[in-house]
């Protein structure tokens, strides 16, 4: 095993090289190095994952006998990106995606998200920025708030663009012709006058050696054949016939399978299991583990089943705080917003004032209780641990973060450690957490030279999870005349930020009060309003929070957009004429108005049939939503449509983003209709699907899509479908019944869905 | 015990009660069938058993001695495609595609069962859940795979 006090980063010069090149007798090598706004230290990469050799490079590489490589550093967690994402690159470099093999790098400076950090797109044109280095630097390589196509998309189409030029600069000096004369097309170079043609692969190799004073100039958008185009998914072939591989399917010679049982109690400990020894005699059982602090124990056995059956009857002794329940928490909740307001992120004009000197005002409470992600693979990690190198497989978020993992556990370096990023069975967040590397890193250095797969199972995962945090929410608004003279919105949570990046990357942990996330869709809304106030508070609680599928605005969203509709109630007015009278930015009013217009807003909906309308904007895309409903008898509704209009500027993969609004609207109504995590004596009441249950076929509505043809720089698509999702429906809900719904979910208002 | 899997005979040798999923996942290393919830409510884990979709992971597999067990990975056996699957493609059904092998299964054993279905017929057959929500593609697949087999069995006719 390493020495732990090693230097642990910095070791890629060997094969890290500047500007554009090839090593010796390879082909093609387009490094990040071809454009000039990385600094030296963002170049880094190894190549491993490529194939043979040190031939490999940052995102482009074409071997002599034409095979295609690119780069697919990010993770596939259902929203499509291991398509999107090469689609910015062959658009550039010529070749149809048919013609690529796509190649997962290892969480190398190269690939970091830059986004991630800096919530702004890079400026190919210019130097890395402070926070951009840092990216580079940690590496910060990962997946997540919708940030890969904006993180992507200038990038990656001048490293397709950066290859292409050269391609053409080649096979232009090998007919001594020049490169004006020259066009690439379908992974070809073609000299215009004599119609000869080359391929890629026959000039790799003279291409590599030409340097690039700038960068070319991208395609202008006319000229697209991929981008903007529904453009068939690569990873669909693998996932209709069982053999593409998630982090659950990894199968290694003598391996071993491993099943986590978390301490009970979430602040609390294992400190004994006095039938340890009945348990390591069972059938197939190898070991049982305590993890470090005794925040779990891992059975080791031959098989899952066996392993799982005997983490359950592990008798376990433990310490922790038995008595945390959900009334506990909410009782606490009244008492922040009351008394213990920490920050307001935004405080503009005098809404407090106004509030409290007027009369007749509006003055309601909402609620949103935890949330589990509940991924559809329960969460796993398999890790081999093998003198001073150690190898991981999993689905995960951050192949960076999973090397980080591992280094933290075993003390090895970063170099020694090789990442197999593998497809996730859903993401949303919850694979973004590192829990599960760190664990099964536990054990495979405890039980050395063989490679365990650790699961949790379903109960385990339910019960022992970073939520969606419950919130509270107070609203005060002042109406005049169809429009908001005061607004003052107040929230009671346990702050994610927080939570998430202590347990992630503690040297970024920020205080609840600058957490960015819990603004998100509260503070900046696009209605006009005199007087405007966004305030927070934190509970204090032994509960682990985590980033859930839209974050912030998965509560704000259903916060902001019920309020307004309670707002344009109480103003006589419709809520789409309201939302319109205060909306001054065309984005917004243009999504708002093509959503009415497609669902029909303005004519009846029929005997029985009632709509509502939510508009939100989140990860730089505003999405606007009406819900349909049948009203079967009094609680009991049909949901039968979502009209679904999308602004996420421009489109890369069309059948993608409508993929993703249907995605989001049913993971919102899950949420919506039946989610809750709750407390009692210190334990999550919930189990399994039977009680954590989810939106089926039955109940699923049919989603229409309307995507706006807008040319602004690309947001993101794979998370601002959720948040309007609850607010449209219980907005619609309002409609037929008269009941305002301030409370998720559904079921506990006696509401059932058909 | 002796299982046919996909028209092959496997031998096993495991406790009486162990379910079929893990026989197949971790005993035969057929990781196509997905864990999901272990409480037969999720569906990730349905295979056919003697052409009837089945959830195996509390199925005891010694249940299932004897019967004809087809497994995602016996749904395209010569390796050409089914029309269920070829209509998946067409329809770009899957998100993460954990739940589809399930998925798959299930709406073969469907359209085996009921060749023209109805939304309703589905509604009441496809219990499975998908987290990334596809359903509405998969309903749209399944009435296209089942335009497909229609197409055949009037040439054939
Ligand atoms: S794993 Fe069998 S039904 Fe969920
Ligand atoms: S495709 Fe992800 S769970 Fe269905």
């Amino acid at each position: 095993m390493a020495d732990s006090n090693k230097k642990k980063r910095g070791k890629w010069t060997r094969r890290a090289f500047i500007g554009v090149g090839a090593l010796a007798g390879v082909g093609l090598v387009v490094g990040v190095g071809g454009n000039i706004f990385l600094t030296r230290n963002a170049r880094k990469y190894s190549g491993k994952g490529f194939g043979e050799g040190d031939s490999i490079n940052a995102w482009v590489h074409i071997s002599p006998d034409n095979l295609i490589s690119l780069a697919m550093p990010r993770a596939e967690m259902g929203q499509g990106v291991s398509t999107s994402l090469p689609m910015l690159i062959a658009e550039e470099l010529e070749v149809p995606m048919s013609n690529i093999r796509l190649v997962t790098p290892q969480p190398e400076p190269a690939y970091a998200n830059t986004f991630l950090l800096t919530q702004e797109p890079r400026n190919i044109y210019s130097s890395l920025s402070f926070m951009e280095k840092i990216a580079h630097f940690l590496p910060l390589v990962a997946t997540g708030g919708s940030t890969s196509i904006p993180d992507a998309y200038d990038l990656l189409r001048s490293m397709g663009a950066s290859a292409r030029e050269m391609l053409i600069r080649a096979a232009a000096a090998k007919w001594g012709v020049s490169a004006g004369d020259c066009y690439a097309e379908n992974a070809q170079v073609i000299n215009k006058k004599s119609g000869e043609k080359v391929n890629y692969g026959a000039i790799a190799n003279e291409a590599a050696q030409i340097k690039l004073d700038e960068l070319p100039a991208l395609k202008s958008k006319k000229d697209w054949k991929l981008l903007g185009k529904p453009i068939q998914r690569l990873d669909i072939p693998e996932k209709i016939d069982g053999s593409a591989e998630f982090g659950l399917d990894v199968r290694l010679d003598g391996m071993l399978y491993g099943a986590m049982r978390h301490a009970t109690y979430h602040d609390g400990a294992i400190t004994a299991i006095p039938n340890q020894a009945e348990i390591e005699a069972r059938q197939g059982v190898k070991k049982v583990v305590m993890l470090p602090d005794g925040r779990g124990a891992v059975v080791v056995a031959d098989n899952t089943w066996r392993a799982k059956n005997a983490a359950l009857a592990l008798k376990l002794e433990e310490t922790g705080n038995n008595t945390l329940s959900s009334e506990e928490l909410d009782a606490q909740a009244e008492d922040v917003i009351a008394n213990k307001i920490i920050a307001a992120p935004k405080d503009e004009g005098n809404a407090t004032k106004v509030l409290d000197e007027s009369e007749g005002i509006l003055e309601v409470t909402y609620d949103v209780p935890y949330l589990a992600h509940a991924c559809m693979e329960p969460i796993n990690c398999t890790v081999l641990v093998k003198g001073d190198k150690a190898e991981i497989w999993a689905g995960h978020q951050g192949s960076s973060l999973m090397a980080d993992g591992v280094v933290a556990v075993t003390g090895l370096d970063y170099e020694n450690v090789t990442v197999h990023e593998k497809y996730l069975g859903g993401g949303f967040g919850r694979r973004a957490e590192i829990d599960m590397i760190l664990n099964a890193a536990h054990v495979a250095k405890e039980m050395e030279g063989t490679p365990i797969q650790l699961v949790y199972t379903r109960e385990e995962d339910i019960r022992h999870e970073m939520y969606r945090p419950a919130v509270k929410s107070k609203f005060r608004a002042k109406l005049n005349n169809g429009g908001i003279e005061a607004w003052e919105h107040k929230v009671a949570l346990q702050s994610v930020g927080f939570s998430s990046i202590n347990r992630i990357k503690p040297q970024f942990a920020e205080p609840p009060e600058k957490d960015l996330s819990t603004p998100e869709g509260a503070a900046e809304l696009p209605y006009r309003m005199e007087n405007m106030k966004f305030a927070l508070g934190q509970i204090e609680a032994p509960i682990q929070v985590g980033n859930w599928r839209s974050v912030g605005s998965s509560q704000n969203g259903f916060f902001t957009e019920s309020f307004i509709d309670e707002c344009a109630h109480a103003s006589n007015m419709d809520p789409y004429e309201f939302r319109r009278n205060l909306i001054d930015d065309p984005r917004f009013k243009n999504v708002l108005d093509k959503v009415a217009e497609i669902s029909n807003w303005k004519q009846n909906p029929g005997e029985n049939r009632f709509r509502g309308i939510a508009l939100c904007k989140s990860f730089g895309s505003i999405v606007g939503q009406v819900a349909e409903l049948t009203r079967i008898s009094e609680k009991e509704f049909s949901i039968d449509k979502y009209y679904c209009v999308i602004d996420c500027g421009r489109v890369v993969n069309p059948d993608t983003v409508e993929a993703q609004m249907q995605s989001g609207i049913i993971f919102g109504l899950s949420a919506a209709l039946y989610g809750e995590i709750t407390f009692k004596d210190g334990e999550v009441e919930q189990y399994n699907f039977p009680q954590y249950e989810m939106v089926r076929m039955n109940v699923a509505p049919t989603v229409v899509v309307h995507i706006m043809d807008v040319d602004e720089y690309p947001g993101g698509v794979g998370e601002p479908a959720t948040p309007p999702a609850a607010p449209a429906l219980t907005n619609a809900i309002f409609a037929a019944t008269g009941d305002r719904v301030r409370s998720l979910p559904l079921k506990n208002h006696g509401y059932t869905f058909v | 015990m002796e299982l046919n899997i996909n028209g092959k005979i496997h031998t096993v040798d495991v406790e009486e009660g162990m379910p079929l999923l893990w026989v197949l996942r971790d005993e035969l290393n057929m990781t196509g069938t997905k864990y999901g919830c272990g409480v037969a409510s999720c569906g990730s884990c349905t295979v056919m058993l003697d052409g009837i979709a089945t959830r195996t992971c509390t199925l005891p597999a010694s249940v299932a001695e004897g019967k004809a067990i087809t497994t995602i990975e016996g749904v395209s056996p010569d390796g050409e495609l089914s029309d269920v699957q070829l209509a998946w493609i067409e329809h770009q059904v899957p998100q993460c595609g954990y739940c589809q092998s399930g998925m798959i299964v299930a709406a073969e054993a469907l359209l085996n069962e009921i060749p023209n279905p109805t939304d309703e017929d589905i509604n009441q057959r496809i219990t499975n859940i998908c987290r990334c929500g596809t359903y509405n593609r998969i309903r749209a697949a399944i009435h296209t795979a089942a335009k497909r087999r229609g197409d055949k069995t009037n040439l054939a006719d």
